[in-house]
């Protein structure tokens, strides 16, 4: 899943509905014109988020013109879950380096 | 390059940077960690090799006659910078990642950046995971999902 939500965030339009959404729901045709791009392209881009999760629907009426998007924050949670991960296990190979060199170091001097 | 698709971590060591990138390099086997996290070999088995040239091979001797590929160096500039096609333990055919490893003389010694990118490219049911469970660790993410969240938190409050 983590890298299914990288890919979906790999798109700079993508990108710019994530950021256009936080800060409050909006329905597809004002994402489009928001972004430059056509409301099937606009739908396209909505169809790959909302299958990552990234985003719902608000409210799933049956209008869909009148949906409006909104995030779901559990994808972003995973992803900074995985980041953390990678991140602590890194830390700690540096960390296991610089306690190796500077023994060898110091017992070299 | 997908935004937040890398995480960068950093540490001071006090040695002189020439030391610091051989150590790093030649003497991986002393300080890469041991335990499930970090190798196949259990215990004290097996060796972690890197052989410190531009096309070297970091690769995991196990002990029992067998071995993994891990990484393949692809930029190699010592004793500044050095860069890694990555291949974690459970990553299949022609899926990689990169590792970018810089030093920079500070003081009386180096400081080691290291910065590991690329997840973006492999496939959406990859099962690559380093093993242990979050814990609390003092960290700088400073990605661009972290304020997000921390957005969609406030805005849910």
């Amino acid at each position: 899943m983590i890298a299914a939500t990288f890919a979906a965030l790999a798109d700079p339009t993508r990108q710019g509905v994530i950021e256009l959404l936080r800060h409050k729901p909006r329905r597809a045709s004002d994402l489009a014109d928001a972004l430059g791009q056509s409301r099937p392209a606009m739908s396209r881009h909505l169809k790959v988020l909302r299958k990552t999760g990234l985003v719902e629907p608000a409210n799933d009426d049956g209008d869909l013109r009148a949906r409006v998007y909104q995030l779901r924050p559990e994808p972003f949670e995973e992803l900074r879950d995985w980041v953390e991960e990678v991140e602590r296990f890194w830390s700690l190979e540096l960390h296991a380096f610089k306690a190796h060199a500077e023994k060898k170091h110091g017992r070299r001097r | 390059m997908v935004a937040g698709d890398k995480v960068r971590v950093e540490v001071f060591v006090a040695v002189p940077i020439d030391d610091c990138f051989r150590y790093f390099t030649e003497e991986i086997d002393q300080w890469w960690r041991r335990g499930p996290a970090y190798r196949l070999a259990r215990g004290k088995a097996g060796t972690m090799k890197l052989a410190p040239m531009l096309g070297g091979k970091m690769i995991e001797h196990l002990g029992d006659g067998t071995s993994r590929e891990i990484g393949t160096i692809t930029t190699w500039e010592p004793p500044a910078h050095f860069t890694m096609e990555w291949r974690g333990y459970n990553f299949r055919e022609g899926e990689k990642t990169t590792v970018e490893v810089w030093f920079e003389s500070s003081g009386e010694g180096t400081r080691v950046k290291l910065e590991h990118r690329g997840w973006a490219s492999l496939p959406a049911d990859h099962p690559v995971r380093h093993g242990e469970p979050v814990d609390v660790f003092i960290r700088n993410v400073g990605m661009w999902w972290g304020a997000l969240l921390t957005s969609l938190r406030q805005a849910q409050e």
